[in-house]
């Protein structure tokens, strides 16, 4: 082994690379092999091929936009971990906020001041590999134990209340955005005035959808909403 | 019903089986990465990064599972925690589109729909990401163009304010008690909200279940 080997070299090699896309195939194969799977189902028990269909075209047009902040995510990681294990980790579990954090615990636990900084060798990157991978598997790990035990139990305590059950998810679902909302109205500044912006151009495009009836526009609607909240935050940062 | 107990099943089996090759495949990269480059960092190190890493990520993994497991449904559930980014996508993308389709949340139904939506929402991030990582050099001026850094900076806002108008609106009286909370929580607490966050979720959550059981049990969310 050759200690003193540019640790980007690794970072950036092709093996890596190779690694990456195997991982993204596994990832669409195995998203299609779900989609599959439910859509039959789906026919089975009676549901309109339209609303199927009309499902996967809104769900891609609304992950475009929400995508972009994982880009630059990778961006920031490439010249310190190399473009293609990011791209790895990001594709697969990650999150933009986790990522860094751990790498630079995998840094940090070797005595490394921080990512790329003097001493980050390939052995600290490999520990922050290491670090990285193993602290975001734990809500997979839940999902492949206790997935069927807590929906069971979640069907026994809700009981056949069809309603409550819809109150119940959009309860979760409400405290979950409250923490996205909340924050801008507490920072304040541009974060809040670009929230209140895009919150009205979504509101004039659903009064638009509703009086001229143009339903087709509703899936674009969120999408219209992020973009225009996002240059009027250029305009006004 | 028999038929979509069948169903159910085969959705946990499909989960479980292709949740464990994704494990398995984490665990392989790193693997092969440090066979092949012959690099091993020291186990002491190596164990206390995990354990630093695990003291934080553990509470805040199983409180997310907690939380969106039910919003997402099955199939959902298994494919968003293989493929992340789950509050700010795909739990937002399956609760449009299970909207959009009229099914009722919790439903059978819904449950399809989230399913289809996660793999969808799935297979865009993918992509787009393998497409930034291809494209990373001539992509680096404009993603890091000075301009367009507060567009970049509050995509986040962005996305919950168009989010929040639309669900908010609709369902205000289950909406204002988490919101209220949370504000109160940011406001009072003196903790910097973005290390916050991950874990006052999960409480946020609950605490609209609470709040919601209390005004359904009164007869206030009958519409």
């Amino acid at each position: 082994m050759d200690k003193y080997l540019d640790y980007l070299d690794v970072a950036n090699s092709n093996f890596i690379y190779g690694l990456a896309i195997f991982v993204i195939i596994f990832i669409i194969f195995q998203s299609l092999i779900f989609m599959r799977k439910a859509y039959k189902q789906g026919l089975k028990i009676g549901m309109d091929k339209k609303i199927l269909f009309k499902t996967i075209k809104s769900s891609m047009v609304f992950s475009i936009v929400p995508s972009i902040p994982i880009v630059i995510a990778l961006m920031a990681m490439a010249p310190v971990l190399g473009i293609p294990f990011p791209w790895i980790r990001l594709s697969i579990i990650g999150s933009s906020v986790y990522e860094l954090l751990s790498a630079n615990i995998g840094a940090q636990s070797m005595g490394i001041s921080g990512l790329g900084g003097d001493g980050y060798t390939a052995v600290v990157f490999a520990n922050s590999l290491w670090v990285m991978s193993v602290g975001i598997i734990w809500g997979l790990v839940a999902s492949i134990i206790g997935l069927k035990k807590y929906q069971n139990r979640i069907q026994k305590s809700r009981g056949k209340d069809s309603k409550w059950t819809e109150i119940f998810v959009l309860s979760l679902y409400f405290g979950m955005i409250s923490v996205f909302i909340g924050q801008p109205i507490v920072e304040g500044g541009i974060a809040l005035y670009t929230m209140i912006f895009s919150a009205t151009v979504m509101g004039l495009i659903t009064f638009i959808i509703n009086k001229f009836k143009l339903k087709r526009l509703g899936d674009f609607a969120l999408s219209i909403s992020m973009v225009l909240g996002m240059v009027f935050a250029a305009i006004i940062g | 019903m028999k038929q979509y107990q069948n169903y159910e099943d085969a959705m946990h089996r499909l989960g479980r089986i292709t949740g464990i090759l994704a494990l398995t495949l984490i665990f392989i990269v790193p693997t092969l990465i440090c066979v092949k480059f012959n690099i091993w960092p020291p186990a002491k190190s190596l164990l206390k990064g995990i354990y630093m890493v695990c003291a934080i990520e553990i509470p805040i993994c199983l409180g997310e599972f907690f939380t969106y497991a039910p919003i997402l449904g099955t199939g959902g559930t298994y494919l968003a925690f293989v493929t992340g980014n789950l509050a700010n996508m795909k739990v937002p993308c399956a609760l449009m589109a299970i909207d959009a389709s009229g099914f009722k949340q919790g439903s059978k139904e819904a449950d399809i729909i989230a399913t289809i939506s996660v793999a969808s929402s799935a297979i865009i991030t993918v992509l787009m990401v393998a497409i930034g990582a291809m494209l990373l050099v001539p992509l680096a001026p404009i993603l890091s163009n000075e301009a367009l850094a507060p567009a970049f900076a509050n995509i986040l806002p962005s996305l919950f304010g168009g989010l929040g108008a639309y669900w908010i609106s609709k369902n205000w009286k289950i909406a204002i008690s988490p919101l209220i909370f949370v504000v109160l929580i940011f406001y009072f607490v003196p903790i910097p909200p973005e290390k916050l966050s991950g874990i006052l979720i999960i409480i946020s959550a609950f605490f609209a279940v609470g709040v919601s059981r209390l005004l359904y049990k009164k007869g206030l969310l009958n519409k």
